[in-house]
Parts: structure tokens; C-alpha cells; sequence
């Protein structure tokens, strides 16, 4: 017995093509993916004692974010519309519309680029953010040992001064403080060792402004209270029973950092080195959760513009083959929309 | 503006995109006008899970997708929404140990930082 009629193939499965079924599994890592994250910062933001809000501790700006938030709408409407153009044969209007996606993917990743930019001017990064007044005055020291380190670095590589061990500070400072009484090194023509000569008075007079603060954050003590080891002690003799010196404060630091940007000689380098003390409260975990957020969503922007270029790429030549590569590149596309959908009130206004 | 979607469902996405952009609007206009951080919380939240909807419905299609949507979203969904669940009595011990500055002298702290705070922002001392 044969069949004259073909009966219709049997079809198995969901009736939605084999990528479409693929982009939408991984649509649903994703969704997981970053409600590990969402969950997370929820969690954290609930299980601390405070969180910081004022633009001038998170220099989060609602206008950009708001203004980010709209750029990815009109994309998402781009999308869908160049989906619908690939659908009914128009490639040139689903290039066109295309094109426009990826200009203003550029324009997101631009804003978020001024938007880091803020943070990373006010060095608002996890890990490096002081949250007590007490580490804004030690990361003063911090970084004005770093400059002075980094100063100090340029005398050994120059061959100005020469020292086996160059981390030791205060030798290489003593050596530094000769340099514009001592002879000029064999390397150095005169005109050279002479700018050495003065860049040292300057450097060892960077070194004993850091010194002195230094020991005032090691000791504990108010700028105003001895802090020089002998001193130190002498003042600590002469105290009554139960009496204590005062503590170094941040405004005092501030001050002290304050006068120091002044300085004709070295204010340059401070100003460019030093950050003004401004302790966040649970800054470090803010920092965290937004880089983490908002870095990965930036990664799946990039992706997303690289699904679009692949398709721009085909130039006039794009056809209906690549309807499906536009239907599920516009399935993520609107993924990432979503996704800032629920970052920007979470991270911009609450 | 109106589109014909090829498999024959009809949607005005200008009508979405404009939706989707009021919605923003409302969003920061919430910001602007200061409620209590709760009601703010509740009231853009609600707005970013309207945006969302208008999104997955319209612009995604799953509005004019078959059954197969709820097979495969349901699993994602139910871990999406269990793995904050599972994460919330963490809220209870809290990201910094006890020892942690700004726990252990917090009020000594808290009041130093907000006196800079102020200071900063040019309030009254």
C-alpha cells in the first residue's frame, strides 16, 4: 500500500526556530545571572547600617542616568522596527534603523564613560574609599608616601643617587637631602645635575611634610602634639595621671593637606597625587555593587553593538537569511534594555 | 505610527516607545518630588515592573508567543525570584563584623562624617 497525498512532516519540539529556542535559554541565564547580582546589592544595601545617597559622596547623576535610560528606549524601538523591516524584505530601512541602534549604543557606553570618569576623578573605586574619619587621614599619608616614593624613584633610576635597597625611604631621603651640597655623578652632564639639585630641595621637603604627618598617624596624635619619636616621649612624660593627647582629626588633616597644595614648590604634585580626605560610610560595598552592575550590563551593550556590526558588515548585501540573526539580536537588545529598566531606579533614584 | 508584524498580530510600537518613555519621565519625577524613601522605593519600582512588562509583551513578542514561553521562562523565573528569597535572611548579618570601624565606633564616626558632611554641602554646622 503506498500514500498518493504527502502526508505533512511531523513536527517535534517547540514551533519556534531552533536559534530563536537558544537566544531564549540563554535569555534565561541571563535573567538569573543578574538577579544573582540585583539580589545581592538588595541583600547588602538592607544589611547595612547606612548606604551613601548625596550626589557628593556617589557623584551618581539621576539627569545622565535618566538621559541613558531614554537612549536605550528609542534603541529598543530601533530594533524591533528594523526586525519588522527584515520581515517584510525592506533591508535597506532595517540597515538604517540598525544603524541607528548602534549609534546610540556608542552614545550609553559614552555617558557611562563620563559617569565613571566622576568616580574615578574622586577615586570613588571599591577597596579605596576611607569610611571613618580616621581612614581619610591614613590614606592621606598613604598617598603622599606613595608620591614621595615615586619621586624618590626617579633619583635611583637617573643614577643621582645610588642605593642597593630603594625601598628604604629614609636612607634614600638622606641621600636626596646631599644631592644639592654633593658632587655631580660621572652619568649627569652639569646642565642636568643642576635641575637634580633643585628638584631635591623640593622632593626632601615633600619627604619631611609626609614625615611629619606620618608620625602624627602612626602616634595617633594631633598635628599640634609632638609626634617626633624623643619629642614624643618627653610630651607623653609630662602628662598628668589618666590624661591623654589630643587626636589627630580629619580637619586638622584637611588643613594640614590644605596648606600643603598651597606650596609653590610641591602644591602641583600634591593637588595631582593627593585626594582631599572625604570619608564615605559604606562607600566600598556602594562602589562594589555599582561597578559590578553596572560593568557587567556595559559588557552585554558591547556584545549586543558586536551582533549588530556583524549584521551592518553585510552592507547591501543583507537578506532574508539574516532575519532570524536580527530577531534574536533584538531579543537581547531588549534583554539589556530590561535590565537597566530595573538598574536605573535601583541604583539612580532609591 | 503603526506596524504589521509578519505573523500577523498588530502592534503600534510608537505607542509602546512613547508609553515606555513616560514612564521614565514618571520615574524621575518620583525622584524629584521626594516622597518617603519607602513610598519612593514602592512607586518606581512598580513603574520599572510596567516598563518591563511593555517590553517582554511587545517589544519581545511574548505577548503573541505560544505556550511554549511559560515552559521555558517558568524554571528562570521560579530561581530568578527563590535566589533573592534564599539571600534575604542575610540582611540580618550585616557585610561588616562587628569589629569593623565603622560598626565598632560608629556613632563617634557618624557624627565626625556628618559634620563634614555638612559642612561640605554648605549647611548649618
Amino acid at each position: 500500500m503506498s500514500h498518493s497525498a504527502k502526508a505533512p512532516a511531523l513536527r517535534m519540539g517547540i514551533p519556534i526556530p531552533n536559534s530563536k529556542l537558544g537566544m531564549w535559554l540563554f535569555l534565561g541565564t541571563e535573567i538569573m545571572f543578574f538577579t544573582a547580582f540585583i539580589g545581592s546589592y538588595i541583600v547588602l544595601r538592607l544589611g547595612s547600617r547606612g548606604w551613601p545617597t548625596d550626589y557628593n559622596d556617589t557623584h551618581i547623576n539621576v539627569f545622565l542616568g535618566g538621559v541613558n535610560t531614554f537612549v536605550l528606549i528609542v534603541s529598543s524601538y530601533c530594533v524591533v522596527v528594523a526586525h519588522e523591516a527584515m520581515a517584510l524584505k525592506n533591508f535597506a530601512r532595517a540597515r538604517s534603523f540598525l544603524w541607528v541602534t548602534l549609534i546610540l549604543a556608542f552614545l550609553f557606553l559614552g555617558i557611562k564613560g563620563v559617569e565613571y570618569k566622576g568616580k574615578i576623578d574622586h577615586d570613588i573605586l571599591p577597596g579605596r574609599i576611607p569610611e571613618t574619619a580616621s581612614q581619610a587621614v591614613k590614606k592621606v599619608s598613604t598617598q603622599l608616601e606613595e608620591l614621595v616614593r615615586s619621586r624618590f624613584s626617579r633619583y635611583i633610576a637617573a643614577g643621582v643617587v645610588s642605593f642597593k635597597q630603594p625601598d628604604d625611604i629614609l636612607t634614600v631621603a638622606n641621600l636626596i637631602r646631599e644631592v644639592p651640597s654633593g658632587t655631580k655623578p660621572g652619568v649627569l652632564t652639569n646642565e642636568e645635575f643642576e635641575q637634580w639639585r633643585v628638584s631635591a630641595t623640593t622632593d626632601y621637603a615633600l619627604f619631611l611634610k609626609w614625615q611629619d604627618l606620618h608620625e602624627h598617624v602612626v602616634a595617633k596624635v594631633s598635628l599640634k602634639y609632638p609626634a617626633a619619636p624623643a619629642q614624643y616621649l618627653d610630651a607623653r612624660g609630662q602628662l598628668k595621671a589618666g590624661e591623654k593627647p589630643p587626636e589627630i582629626t580629619l580637619d586638622e588633616t584637611k588643613a594640614f593637606l590644605a596648606e600643603m597644595k598651597q606650596n609653590p614648590d610641591y602644591g602641583a604634585l600634591v593637588s595631582a597625587h593627593v585626594f582631599d580626605p572625604h570619608p564615605i560610610v559604606y562607600g566600598n560595598i556602594f562602589a562594589s555593587t555599582y561597578f559590578i552592575m553596572t560593568g557587567f550590563h556595559a559588557i552585554h551593550v558591547i556584545v549586543g553593538m558586536i551582533l549588530f556590526i556583524m549584521v551592518l558588515k553585510q552592507g547591501s548585501a543583507l537578506n532574508e537569511k539574516w532575519t532570524d540573526w536580527v530577531e534574536n539580536s533584538g531579543l537581547y537588545w531588549h534583554f539589556v534594555d530590561l535590565v537597566w529598566i530595573f538598574l536605573f531606579p535601583m541604583l539612580y533614584i532609591i | 505610527m503603526s506596524d504589521e508584524h509578519h505573523s500577523g498580530h498588530h502592534v503600534n510600537y510608537l505607542t509602546i516607545f512613547f508609553v515606555l518613555c513616560g514612564c521614565t519621565a514618571l520615574s524621575v519625577a518620583f525622584d524629584v518630588l521626594q516622597f518617603s524613601k519607602p513610598v519612593t522605593m514602592v512607586l518606581v519600582l512598580a513603574v520599572a515592573c510596567a516598563k518591563a512588562l511593555c517590553v517582554m509583551m511587545y517589544f519581545m513578542h511574548l505577548k503573541f508567543e505560544g505556550n511554549w514561553k511559560f515552559v521555558l521562562l517558568a524554571p528562570t523565573t521560579i530561581l530568578a525570584i527563590g535566589l533573592p528569597l534564599a539571600l534575604f535572611p542575610d540582611v540580618g548579618s550585616s557585610y561588616y563584623t562587628s569589629t569593623a570601624p565603622q560598626t565598632g565606633v560608629w556613632s563617634e564616626e557618624i557624627a565626625e562624617y556628618e559634620r563634614h558632611h555638612k559642612a561640605e554641602t554648605g549647611e548649618q554646622k
